[in-house]
């Protein structure tokens, strides 16, 4: 490589992150001076969001709208930091709270709550592609993926530094042997959609570690690597060496589903346990397992034959001979050379099939003497201390290599290799530990950014910078960078606390301010780029669900746990199965926790744009459609749900009507009504009870309109 | 009993949105903003003109999916009769194959072939409905696709990626041209059978958004999800209803006139109300006489069910449906990797009449110089034999069709090897064909184009040209 490379600084065992200064061929004058790529710019002086913004707005001449009332801030605050609209009594509370700090404390109680971390999980499972399953033909269920949905959810409860969030999920395994949670982590690089059946293993394996690098340098890096997979990244600065200098710190990983989550304590409990069963059971699983040895046989050379050659002997030869490319295509092609003993046994003669009956019939009696399954998860973990090579591939096709690639990060922050410690008697790499403390260091100018104006991102609806997972070249600039370096440099210096950062941003003037439309300033910032208001949106499907269930009384509100299946509407098939007949209890569970199947999405949620699991999504889309229109008219649970709306405002005795109407406008909006729409609710009522001939049903009903207006649908 | 809206509200128009949001430079600041697309959601189907003048204005994708065998229908190969129980020659190199195949012994087709028609295009006697169309067919011999497995292959036929998360080709078309009929969806999927290998990834809109999705019509009298009332509400119940929801919409957004978003959901369930009995009647087949219903086969058991989703077909794009796309033997029908004799000879009756009765009915009611008929499967299957009787999959080299929409009928057109394994003459990849059905939509596969996560992506990914298109249009 002509690559030549100039450090400027070097302090023992620190990172560098300045710009390298590379031949002149490799990056563009624009590449380099590019603003994501600098160091963050702190500001001498003290500053904050308001006086940021408010300098922005001068400059154009735009004046800020005031802050909205209680009642819109409250339901803002709930509505964005635990994705459920505020009780009345919670509202009653707040409006009647005369402190000056009467807000602050409403932003600290929901904080605390512990849906904060159900709600801000959606978000960082939308970046992870969390699913619960395979996608592909199949399909099939990812039995424990949920304890990775779970570990977000309490990582974000308990506030855990971002830097260490970032580390468990890269290298957690490494980092933090021993640490259940770490390891439940690493999940997030097993989320890539697989084919249980691939015949290509090679082809496969590519695939995988391509989903591996791109969703790591776009969710913590901001950068569409995967533009370089193929060629140099057309505008940003990101080579094709680069693309598999990212790829090559995973070239040792594997699936392991089987990461047992237990204590060493526990874990020698249960072998102890086990090893009894197996003491006593293992002459008889002998006997059949010699009956089944001939089928199996068979039906492995059958399962072998649709697999090339060269996969073939990776199967076929001794463990010890393998190296560490062939352990990857081993690792990869064994569950589908796996033999079954019970498809083995089904294939004995009638003598040994009556003998193979009688000696499961003996095991069954030490059943009981079985230990439970011990909790597992469904990680990703290095196969030994020993990568197999990567290579530059040709057209990023894995039949096409070129020249051995190393790990390292992206060159035009640092050009040099990246030095791995080697550790005698190490399980794995340690390729991973290095990237993941790379993404962590409060000197990288990419990562830190990236998560702060994603946060932002998820308060506003849009970043200071648009796109929130591409900072390069075609993304959309910031609109106010100063602003972006500011809480950056606040978060990483405060402890990289998310808590922190949000109260931070909803203390500010322009969090709290209205949504109210300016003539004035419209002229000038059309699009609220620089935010004169508080921008105005729909939410998202899930949180419609859960309000809907919250507003109506029938939320579950329980935490944590297996996913949840309530009922798909008639004519909706899922390949890979939807449990039936599950309970109220569960059905009545929190978005989060409902099972996300990739290739069926739950209908409600792919209508409101929930984003497709086969990529990280930073951005949702915003759509307004009449398959939306449909679901809040006719859907059974819709329905459903405003009939227990109904009944939990009829359940008091001897209210007015007016009451019904106040104790219904404050579960939906969190106000009384209005003159206006007292009047329509009344005569709403009167006609809706003559057609249907029955005012108990106009009113559920009535309700079942609050549940679909934009009111409830949009945070304000 | 359905009810028009109209004398229960009124349905503003952009021109009364805009006296409302008030004259003066708020009313300019919002021109802008809706001209300049700023707020993309104020109506993403409004009806847009393509690239160039269109030959067709509806696609009707026959999608046989599982892979039919191009040298037992369209592509006969004598040399492979003559090597029969030989290996493929050296000279094909090393061949892996979905099922590890490669060297297995050739088979011969047992098909009995003529030429049809004034061009005497080729058809096998598993076709013989079809194959008095021929005149109207531009037959391809010589497609080509990337994936080994179905679920790759049906994904990439529907999206130009093997891995799904692309969208669909009917979804860039509804990106592109926007809807011809508000009340129906612009893309739709009729299925025959089980559910596709991959699901609704296959008319998923990918990073779009989901306004432009492939709807799935499901069987029977409400095809959308959720399109049927509850048993227990009445059209005027739900007309109330909705004129009271309008009331409290119109209460909130009093001060927010500005926000199109609002105001479009408002529309969304004037559309949605329409949309039910607009739904409904697509799909209401006792509209139709009992000859038509015969003249598709729905008379016999064998081709009732995709002879009913063909006569539906026409009935949709009659309806400005834009992209119709009905599988036939949805869940790997064709997937014929033993019996081939059995499996074919099933799905070839299952299709035959039905198709030839969707190209006779569209010609005499003057629709198919406006629709593009489309047949083929995700790809085609091997010369060699897998387990004696069936053959593997074979995306190297495989037969697909087009007829009506402006394509020049008669034609045959590219050649496969002389064992039809790989095409060899005049090699079109999905991205070509791809880039055809859009051309002949009036849409350029270069020009149409979004922007995501840093890239202008369009239909054909990194490849596509016109070359088909020259080929099937003139």
């Amino acid at each position: 490589m002509l690559l030549r490379a100039w450090i400027l600084l070097l302090v023992g065992g620190m990172s560098i992150f300045l710009l390298a200064e590379t031949a002149k061929k490799d990056f563009t004058p624009m590449q380099k001076k590019w603003w994501a790529f600098q160091p963050l710019q702190r500001s001498g002086t003290p500053t904050s969001i308001d006086a940021l913004v408010q300098g922005k707005l001068k400059d154009k001449g735009i004046v800020a709208n005031g802050s909205a009332d209680r009642v819109t801030l409250l339901r803002r605050a709930s509505l964005v930091l635990t994705g459920l609209p505020p009780t009345p009594e919670e509202t009653q509370a707040f409006l009647t709270d005369g402190s000056a700090n009467a807000f602050e404390k409403q932003v600290d109680r929901l904080l605390a709550s512990p849906h904060y971390g159900e709600r801000w999980a959606r978000h960082w499972l939308d970046l992870a592609r969390y699913a619960d399953s395979e996608g592909f033909k199949s399909d099939e269920t990812r039995p424990n993926v949920w304890r990775y949905r779970d570990y977000v959810i309490r990582s974000f409860n308990s506030d855990k530094p971002y830097d260490r969030f970032v580390k468990e999920q890269i290298a957690g395994d490494e980092l933090y042997p021993g640490n259940a949670d770490a390891l439940v982590a690493t999940g997030f690089n097993r989320h890539f959609p697989d084919e249980s059946n691939a015949a290509n293993i090679m082809q496969r394996r590519q695939e995988l570690l391509n989903d591996v690098t791109d969703t790591t340098g776009s969710v913590f890096l901001g950068m569409t690597y995967g533009c370089a997979r193929c060629h140099d990244h057309k505008f940003d600065p990101i080579l094709h060496k680069d693309y598999y200098r990212l790829q090559s710190f995973f070239a040792n990983t594997r699936i392991e589903d089987h990461a047992v989550l237990q204590s060493s304590a526990e874990r020698q409990g249960w072998q102890a346990a086990y090893d009894a069963w197996d003491a006593k059971t293992s002459g008889i699983r002998g006997e059949m397992a010699a009956l089944t040895e001939a089928p199996a046989k068979k039906i492995l050379a059958d399962k072998l034959q649709k697999f090339p050659e060269e996969i073939q002997e990776v199967v076929a030869m001794a463990p010890e001979k393998r190296n560490a490319f062939q352990w990857q295509m081993y690792m990869k092609v064994k569950p589908q050379v796996t033999v079954n003993e019970k498809d083995a046994a089904a294939k004995l003669k009638s003598a040994e099939a009556k003998r193979y009956a009688e000696l499961a019939a003996s095991l069954k009696e030490f059943e009981g003497m079985k230990p439970a399954e011990q909790p597992v998860a469904q990680a990703m973990v290095d196969h030994g201390a020993e990568a197999p090579k990567t290579f530059l591939l040709k057209g990023g096709n894995h039949d096409n290599p070129q020249e051995e690639i190393a790990p390292g990060f992206l060159s035009i922050l640092d050009p040099t290799e990246a030095k791995i410690p080697t550790v005698a008697g190490a399980a794995t790499t340690g390729r991973r530990s290095v990237l993941a403390n790379w993404l962590a260091d409060a000197k990288n100018p990419l990562s830190t950014r990236v998560i702060v104006n994603r946060v932002w991102h998820y308060h506003f609806g849009t970043g200071i910078a648009g796109t929130p997972s591409d900072l390069g070249l075609m993304g959309e600039r910031p609109t106010n960078l100063p602003l972006l370096d500011h809480l950056t440099a606040q978060f990483v210096d405060g402890g990289w606390s998310l808590k922190k950062l949000h109260k931070t941003i909803m203390m500010s003037a322009v969090w709290q301010q209205s949504s109210e439309f300016s003539e004035s300033a419209a002229k000038v910032d059309p699009e609220n780029k620089y935010l004169w208001r508080f921008p105005r949106r729909r939410l998202e499907g899930e949180v419609i669900r859960d309000s809907m269930l919250a507003t109506s009384g029938r939320l579950n509100a329980a935490l944590y746990g297996p996913s949840v299946f309530p009922p798909l509407p008639a004519g909706v098939e899922t390949r890979g199965g939807w449990k039936k007949n599950e309970s109220r209890e569960n059905a009545d569970r929190r978005s989060i926790y409902v099972f996300v199947r990739r290739n069926t999405r739950y209908p409600m949620f792919e209508a409101f744009d929930m984003p497709d699991t086969h990529e990280s999504c930073a951005r949702r889309n915003n759509t307004v459609s009449p398959a939306q229109s449909l679901e809040l008219m006719n859907s059974a649970m819709v329905n459903d749900w405003s009939r227990s709306f109904a009944e939990r405002l009829q359940n008091d005795q001897g209210v007015s009507r007016d009451g019904l109407f106040d104790k219904a406008w404050k579960l939906a909006y969190n106000r009384t009504p209005r003159a206006d729409e007292r009047t329509a609710a009344a005569d709403f009522l009167a006609a809706q009870t003559k057609i249907t001939g029955d005012e108990k049903t106009a009113f559920v009903d009535l309700c079942h309109m609050l549940l679909s207006s934009n009111e409830f649908l949009y945070l304000n | 009993m359905h009810r028009k809206l109209a004398h229960n509200w009124s349905v503003q128009s952009r021109r009364d949105f805009f006296s409302k949001a008030g004259s003066g430079l708020a009313g300019m600041a919002l021109s802008a903003m809706v001209a300049e697309g700023a707020k993309p959601n104020s109506d993403p189907l409004a009806p847009k003109k393509g690239h160039m003048v269109p030959k067709a204005k509806n696609v009707i994708w026959l999608f046989m999916e599982g892979g039919p065998s191009h040298i037992d229908l369209f592509d006969p190969k004598p040399k492979l009769n003559e090597l029969d129980g030989q290996k493929m020659p050296a000279s094909f190199g090393k061949i892996i194959t979905a099922m590890g195949t490669g060297s297995n012994t050739l088979m011969a087709s047992p098909r009995k072939w003529k030429q049809h028609g004034q061009a005497g295009t080729w058809v096998s006697d598993w076709y013989p409905e079809i194959a008095k169309h021929v005149d109207d067919m531009a037959v391809v011999r010589s497609c080509w696709a990337n994936g080994l497995n179905h679920v790759g292959s049906v994904c990439q036929m529907n999206t130009g990626d093997i891995l799904a998360g692309r969208p669909s080709l009917g979804a860039w078309v509804t990106y592109g041209l926007g809807s011809a009929n508000k009340n129906l969806p612009t893309f739709v999927v009729l299925l025959d059978d089980r559910e596709v290998v991959g699901g609704p990834k296959n008319w998923s809109s990918g990073f779009l958004a989901a306004t432009y999705q492939g709807t799935q019509f499901r069987q029977g009298e409400t095809p959308i999800l959720n399109l049927g009332r509850p048993k227990d509400v009445t059209t005027e119940r739900q007309l109330n209803q909705l004129s009271f929801l309008k009331k409290l919409n119109e209460g909130f957004g009093a001060d927010k006139a500005e926000d199109t978003d609002l105001e479009a959901r408002i529309r969304s369930f004037e559309l949605a109300y329409e949309m039910q009995s607009a739904g409904a009647e697509a799909v209401d087949l006792r509209q139709e006489t009992a000859a038509t219903k015969a003249l598709y086969g729905m008379d016999e058991e064998s081709t009732r069910q995709f002879g009913q989703n063909c006569l539906q077909a026409r009935r949709l794009v009659e309806r400005g449906v834009r992209f119709v796309e009905l599988y036939c033997g949805s869940g790997s029908g064709w997937d014929a990797h033993s019996n081939i004799e059995g499996n074919h000879g099933k799905w070839c009756r299952v299709s035959d009449k039905p198709i030839a009765g969707l190209l006779t009915d569209l010609k005499q009611r003057g629709l198919l110089e406006d629709t593009l008929v489309v047949w083929g499967g995700e790809f085609g299957r091997t010369p060699f034999n897998e387990k004696g009787n069936g053959r593997d999959h074979n995306p190297w080299g495989f037969t697909m069709w087009f007829a009506g929409g402006g394509v020049k009928g008669g034609q045959t057109v590219g050649t496969t090897d002389e064992l039809g394994f790989r095409a060899v003459e005049d090699p079109f990849h999905v991205h070509d064909i791809h880039a055809a059905i859009l051309q002949g939509l009036g849409l350029d596969h270069l020009q149409l184009t979004y922007q995501h996560n840093g890239r202008a992506e369009r239909p054909t990914i990194v490849g596509g040209s016109d070359a088909l298109a020259k080929k099937l249009f003139g």
